[in-house]
């Protein structure tokens, strides 16, 4: 089982990384606003849960992060199109999410910011 | 029974921005510092994130991170005829009672302080003449310059991550700033927060009449920032929730999130909450404190914290309070008009017009703490002649929003029902289409205006309580009515359906409703130690080894926020003190 999952998260890894065509060092530089909250290492919780291992994870199972009702029961699984809906309007993807930000508008932006996260944990 | 605890070399009292600046500047030059403070442990990611947040009840009308009046409050009176009553309620200000203090639920607007208030006395007396300031007016020149203190402005603002536009950098006049401020060395942390409708409509309208607007400089985030410090902040949401609240983003400027957690990192820190300081020791010399006495609210227990250095950082009322309590320095009597602890309490003064245009939409629960524009042209701008209208200091002008409460806020035009059909119809209509312009007023030190130990009630510890005595004097209701004049002129000529006009205050002051938590003096700082209780260095000039942080040291009250200047003199002590623990003298000479 647990073979399988981590198989399941490189296969959606990869899929992200097919489709993260944008600029990484430019969504590193976007990653500043994100940073404030979320650690990209193993088991930072701070504000926002560590975003480790991003790719083919199902949203709010981090274990130690206290998520909203909303995003454990979202049934969303972390790969590029969903970080892409999610990045663009947090509350229309996931509605009644915590996550005190109001989105990226800019298309391109998010797509160098996912393209950095994809790089981040290739 | 009272535990007598190890020696340390700095004992802190309140860990708000100023304890939370002391704290880890000494710490991290190696002393062992203690800091108390009465309040309990509170963070952004255990409780002021979701679902704990956006709560008017909890927030506002409970007043979760605020001073509870039922283990202490004070006693309040308008002149020293009348007898003072206990305010047992909260209402006109609102001390924090947090780890972060009121810190952690301010706006964030951060001002540079000048010489106009430094050299206050000295500069209407050089105008105007010495008849001009009249005879119970208290004021005094500080002792300190802007020049002194600008790179401390510097510190704090880019530790807290101040979002401003520069008006005058070294001397040049920067396009779409304050061209009253005086020279800084660089421009803010942030470029400005993005203005709303209403700020946009009060500038156009104040630069039409030839006044000069900018965007207030506030600790609100512009955008994600990472301070000198190391500390991360978040871009502002422009949520609405900033007075009285702690920051979901993690964009206002708060020590919660900058200095208290480097301060907690050091080796040589240690915070006891729950830590109810209740007097500070003296040494039988007169010359030296020996520590605090403090009791931990959760279970009685009472201690001594001996400290070779002891800086008190509490809010501005009750760093003054326990001063009398411990009795140190000559408290002050206004009728002899001797001694000093306790002189020249202020307050602020203001004005506030609604405007009501029909069809817009404002969108009102958009905003930041500080998305309001703001005029300096009857505040620090010297070319503004207060001799026809014959008072001393002075007012900003501000249109916009700042913390629009969603349940609070219901402007509706003068002469609608308070209650009923009538008023929810009213309450829909203007809603959105409602902005208000306000001027804030500094208040001048006036010889009855003053604070002393209650002879009658007393806390939950059986000391007395704090009293105070105030009122606004003529100066300031002159001063309200040239304020009011200039906010209606602005607020006519942007042709309004609806106007609740701004009139002037000239009732006396009352604890109702909520006015600014603006509280400044009653130790007030200066060159001479009858007139003063702390010198430049805000060090006591009665004990060496005694600092006093916070605004109870202003001699008067300008019409800005006190926080920028609280932040700058908080640097300017740490240097003092790295000074002094090598050599432990008064660091002026009385």
């Amino acid at each position: 089982m647990k073979g399988l999952v981590v198989a399941c998260a490189a296969l959606l890894a990869a899929s992200g990384i097919a489709r993260a065509d944008g600029d990484a060092a430019r969504g590193e530089q976007r990653f500043a606003e994100c940073a404030p909250c979320h650690a990209l290492t193993r088991d930072v919780e701070s504000i926002g849960p560590s975003l480790y291992g991003l790719f083919g994870r199902k949203a709010g199972t981090s274990p130690d992060f206290r998520y909203s009702p909303a995003f454990k029961r979202s049934g969303v699984t972390w790969n590029a199109q969903s970080l892409d809906k999610y990045l663009a309007d947090p509350q229309a993807f996931i509605p009644g999410n915590r996550m005190p930000f109001a989105g990226i508008t800019d298309a391109t932006a998010r797509t160098d910011l996912i393209a950095y996260l994809a790089k981040t944990f290739k | 029974m009272v535990t007598r605890l190890k020696e340390v070399d700095v004992v802190v009292v309140g860990f708000g921005w100023t304890g939370g600046i002391l704290s880890k500047e000494l710490a991290e030059a190696g002393l062992k510092v203690v800091a108390l403070e009465r309040g309990a442990m509170r963070s952004t990611e255990k409780d002021y994130s979701l679902p704990n947040i956006r709560d008017e009840l909890r927030y506002v009308v409970r007043h979760d991170l605020m001073q509870n009046t039922a283990r202490d409050t004070m006693t309040v009176r308008n002149n020293p005829a009348q007898e003072a009553l206990p305010m047992r309620r909260l209402g006109s200000f609102l001390p924090g009672e947090v780890v972060g203090g009121s810190a952690v639920h301010w706006s964030g607007h951060t001002w540079r302080w000048t010489d106009m208030e430094f050299k206050v006395r000295s500069h209407y007396e050089e105008r105007y003449g010495k008849n001009f300031i009249p005879a119970d007016m208290t004021i005094q020149d500080w002792g300190i310059s802007y020049d002194e203190l600008e790179p401390y402005y510097d510190r704090f603002e880019y530790t807290a991550a101040v979002s401003g536009k520069a008006g005058n950098i070294k001397g040049r006049i920067q396009p779409g700033g304050n061209p009253f401020e005086a020279p800084r060395a660089r421009d803010y942390a942030l470029p400005p927060l993005t203005p709303i409708l209403s700020s946009e409509l009060f500038a156009r309208a104040a630069r039409e009449r030839g006044y000069h607007p900018f965007p207030r400089p506030s600790a609100n985030a512009s955008q994600a920032y990472t301070n000198p410090d190391g500390s991360k902040f978040g871009a502002c949401q422009y949520c609405g929730y900033c007075q009285r609240f702690g920051c979901e983003a993690n964009a206002k400027g708060s020590p919660h999130i900058t200095v208290i957690p480097l301060a907690l990192k050091s080796p040589n820190f240690e915070l006891r909450t729950h830590s109810w300081v209740t007097k500070v020791l003296k040494e039988a010399d007169g010359k030296r404190v020996t520590g605090v006495a403090y009791t931990n609210i959760l279970n009685g227990e009472e201690f001594e914290q001996p400290a070779g250095l002891v800086v008190l950082c509490a809010y501005a009322i009750n760093n003054v309070h326990l001063m009398l309590l411990s009795g140190i320095g000559q408290p002050y009597d206004p009728v002899a008009q001797t001694g000093v602890v306790g002189k020249n309490y202020c307050y602020q003064t203001g004005v506030t017009a609604t405007l009501f245009f029909e069809g817009r939409n404002f969108n009102p629960f958009i905003n930041a703490g500080g998305s309001n524009a703001t005029i300096d042209d009857f505040n620090i701008n010297w070319a503004f002649d207060r001799g026809p209208h014959n008072f001393v200091g002075g007012y900003n002008v501000s249109g916009g929003f700042n913390t629009v409460l969603p349940i609070g806020y219901r402007p509706v035009p003068s002469g609608t029902p308070q209650w009923g059909k009538a008023w929810k119809a009213a309450t829909a209509k203007w809603y959105q289409a409602a902005m208000q312009i306000s001027a804030s007023g500094s208040v001048m030190a006036n010889r009855y205006n003053c604070f002393d130990l209650d002879p009658t009630y007393r806390n939950a510890f059986g000391q007395p309580l704090m009293r105070m005595t105030f009122d606004y004097q003529d100066n300031e209701h002159k001063m309200g009515r040239h304020a009011a004049q200039t906010v209606n002129d602005i607020a006519k000529s942007m042709s309004p359906t609806r106007l609740n006009e701004a009139t002037a205050r000239t009732q006396p002051w009352t604890v109702v409703p909520y006015q600014s938590t603006h509280n400044t003096g009653g130790t007030i700082m200066g060159t001479n130690p009858r007139a003063s209780v702390v010198n430049k260095y805000l060090q006591t000039w009665e004990r060496h080894n005694l600092f006093l942080v916070g605004a109870n040291v202003f001699p008067h009250n300008a019409s800005y926020n006190p926080t920028g200047p609280v932040g700058a003199l908080a640097y300017w002590t740490v240097d003092a003190i790295k000074r002094y623990v090598k050599n432990p003298a008064p660091l002026v000479s009385a």
